[in-house]
């Protein structure tokens, strides 16, 4: 395979990056300006090239702005989870694979690194060096083949338990909630019963059914639920994670959201878009805190970006190659996202999502019982509940976002999301008569012509 | 480049790549070739032979657009738009009644409303599956061993509809020779299979609505059966141009290459 073009980070832009902030690590490890440059501009490029590559598809680098500091630190977070995963196993840290509509505050409590399912795919993806784009997308797509054959070709999230199934990865536990949005949770489940890697935990969150967070019931056996999980955590690592420690995990994250929600609400209220679609999703989505497998990293780049954004909103600065009046849009469904650089080459920027942000806008109380205050949280995320008010709560971030197109997208094999696709979108053309499109996707398809195409059509459309 | 007002859209699409010229506003020339491995040389060699046609050069073209799956490799065109809004545009060139088009490609088949200047109001496309497009008619033809133009002729001949499931090309094809192994005559089965998908495309404007002038585009249109399936399916009748129904979507693109130029008013040069 020959070697693609990469790209390199200027020169001229690193003065300005040393001034910014370090990265602090939850293990105490401090990371410098100066470390995060050298290992983009040069140990980076050589591990993984594919993340520099010049490529008009699907260039991954995470942000397109060089002088954007945050992007260039949500960069490198991105490209060492890899090797940071390996190095917290080696020490014994405990990893969970979690799935379904949850909040990762019980798993900071009990010392444990949750990721999700793209987070477990990124895990496996960086410890191969030196890939093109070309290259891993063949190996990445391999994966997903082989799970269609060992799983199912209906369920859409295979690569994660694949991995675990397969023993590439040092996971310890899958910790999936049986919520209703992710119907392919029970594949998973049972690839994994009557799969031969029997030594890793399963623990399932029994989420009560949906529409049931004003019932006491409902709280209460959820928040049996969470007190289970974290004995399960527990058991695994030997340690005791007392009220006090899910008292402060909650606080931290809810530093977090907040810090997430008031850097959206500066972002959203700039008369031009501020930075990319794509790095705009990565800003938003650090108030999980655990977009990166490191709750502390995370905080630190978060509280740094809040304030760049709004300097970066009171200067005026456009996104990188951001069209002068671009088609915003917002974009709805479980796990799935257009791509960035080819929806804002054809004029338009994605301005929202729906569903990791409902878990972000979703404070958690900091008094009293922290087991029924988090299970009513999560049993009140918009996102997990009825059409109307899940479209309800759509809406308003739409208002908010100003968005002048709405795109609903569902993965082949998440049945829930296909669904409920056309009432929720049938209530947001009520509600905001903005101009809407659905359509179907492959998770981890190789090519997405087809969907980008739609998009496009979309886009002009509009 | 020379004073001719002259303006080109290329198509390229799964199985026909297709240009048209248009000179002052009126098609003066076109063609319609297979699509190989190659989509920038399809497209060019496509071009070439439209121009031919049109008695022009490639320098006389103040504009080009590409359109179709191929515009991703279209180093020749100024601009690439989607194959949707080229068609809107294309026809309401030919029929500017239309407010709904039926457009039956190759491998997709799509529901657009448009307004009443031709630009695109919503729009449904088949997701996943090409069952119910050109290509499940190519397998039809060749389970009846018939050339696929002879298709629509023989589904005028049917004396009943025979159903034939429309969610599977596979499924649909066994099921067809059950049938025929069952002794139905073989005009009843091609209109079944006609019908099948005609109750496909039913879904689609089940979720973009429809409304009268209705427009049939694609390589599918010239066939028939078809236009007859669908117009007792959706109960409405079907415009009837008189131009080829495959070079829609590139008389869409000429036609956005020229309302591109104008608006620009100063465009830049051609990079192929």
């Amino acid at each position: 395979m020959s070697r693609k073009e990469l790209f390199r980070y200027s020169e001229e832009n690193k003065e300005e990056f040393l001034k910014s902030d370090n990265i602090t690590f939850n293990d105490g490890t401090v990371v410098t300006p100066e470390e995060i440059w050298h290992y983009l501009t040069v140990e980076a490029p050589v591990k993984y090239p594919n993340a520099y590559e010049i490529n008009e598809l699907r260039g991954s680098r995470r942000t397109r702005d060089e002088k954007y500091v945050t992007g260039l630190k949500s960069q490198y977070l991105s490209l060492t989870l890899s090797e940071r995963m390996e190095k917290a196993k080696d020490k014994g840290k405990t990893v969970a694979f979690i799935q379904g509509g949850q909040a990762v505050d019980p798993y900071t409590a009990a010392d444990t690194i949750a990721l999700r399912p793209a987070l477990v795919n990124n895990w496996n993806s960086g410890r191969k060096y030196g890939e093109t784009v070309y290259e891993r997308n063949v190996r990445t797509k391999g994966i997903k083949e082989r799970a269609y054959h060992d799983m199912s070709f209906e369920a859409c999230q295979t690569g994660g338990f694949e991995h675990i199934q397969a023993g590439d990865l040092r996971v310890d536990v899958i910790a999936p909630y049986s919520a209703l949005r992710c119907s392919d949770v029970s594949y998973g489940l049972e690839a994994h019963r009557h799969g031969p890697n029997d030594k890793v935990k399963l623990f399932l969150g029994d989420y009560p059914m949906r529409f049931q967070a004003d019932k006491e019931w409902a709280i209460e056996y959820f928040a049996h639920n969470i007190r289970k999980l974290i004995e399960t955590l527990d058991e695994i690592s030997g340690k005791k994670t007392t009220e006090e420690d899910l008292k402060n995990s909650i606080k931290l994250h809810n530093e977090g959201r907040k810090l997430a929600i008031e850097a959206s609400e500066i972002w959203w209220s700039a008369e031009v878009p501020p930075t990319t679609g794509g790095e705009r999703g990565a800003l938003f989505g650090l108030g999980t805190l655990e977009g990166h497998g490191d709750v502390q990293a995370t905080l630190s780049v978060l509280k740094e970006a809040k304030n760049i954004i709004a300097e970066r909103v009171k200067k005026g600065v456009k996104g990188h190659k951001i069209s002068d009046n671009p088609k915003r849009l917002f974009v709805l469904g479980s796990c799935v996202g257009i791509n960035a650089s080819r929806s804002e080459d054809a004029g338009a920027i994605v301005v929202g999502t729906d569903n990791h942000w409902s878990h972000v806008v979703k404070l958690v109380d900091e008094e009293g019982d922290p087991y029924y205050n988090l299970a009513k949280a999560t049993l009140e995320y918009p996102y997990e509940q009825s059409i109307e008010k899940r479209a309800a709560w759509t809406v308003e971030q739409i208002k908010k976002s100003r968005a002048d197109g709405v795109i609903f997208l569902h993965n082949w094999g998440c049945n829930t999301q296909a669904a409920i696709s056309r009432a929720i979108v049938d209530v947001i053309k009520r509600e905001t008569g903005l101009p809407t499109f659905i359509s179907e996707r492959e998770l981890g398809g190789l090519s997405n012509e087809q969907e980008q195409n739609r998009v496009n059509a979309f886009v002009e459309m509009l | 480049m020379t004073n001719i007002n002259a303006f080109a859209g290329v198509d390229v699409g799964s199985l026909g790549t297709k240009a048209v010229i248009l000179v002052n506003g009126e098609i003066a020339g076109s063609s319609l070739i297979r699509t190989g491995i190659n989509s920038v040389e399809n497209g060019l060699e496509s071009l070439e032979k439209a121009l031919d046609s049109a008695n022009l050069k490639k320098e006389d073209l103040k504009y080009i657009v590409g359109t179709g799956y191929g515009r991703i490799s279209a180093p020749y065109a100024n601009k690439t738009i989607t194959e949707i809004t080229c068609h809107a545009k294309g026809a309401h060139y030919l029929h500017p009644a239309t407010r709904t088009i039926i457009d039956m490609g190759g491998q997709d088949c799509k529901a657009i409303r448009v307004d009443e200047e031709g630009n695109v109001v919503d729009f449904a496309m088949n997701d996943k599956c090409a069952a119910g497009t050109g290509r499940f008619l190519e397998v039809m033809a060749n389970v009846f061993k018939v050339d696929i133009s002879e298709l629509g002729p023989l589904a005028l001949k049917a004396t009943q509809v025979l159903p034939v499931s429309s969610t599977c090309t596979v499924f649909a094809e066994s099921e067809t020779v059950s049938l025929l192994a069952r002794g139905e005559k073989p005009e009843d089965i091609i209109i079944g299979v006609h019908h099948a998908i005609a109750n496909r495309i039913k879904g689609l404007f089940s979720r973009v609505g429809i409304q009268s002038d209705v427009f049939f585009s694609g390589g599918v249109a010239k066939n028939t059966g078809m236009r007859k399936a669908l117009e007792e399916v959706l109960e409405v009748r079907i415009a009837n141009p008189e131009n080829d129904p495959q070079l829609v979507g590139a008389i869409g693109a000429a036609v956005s290459a020229q309302r591109l130029y104008e608006k620009s008013g100063n465009v830049s040069q051609r990079s192929a």
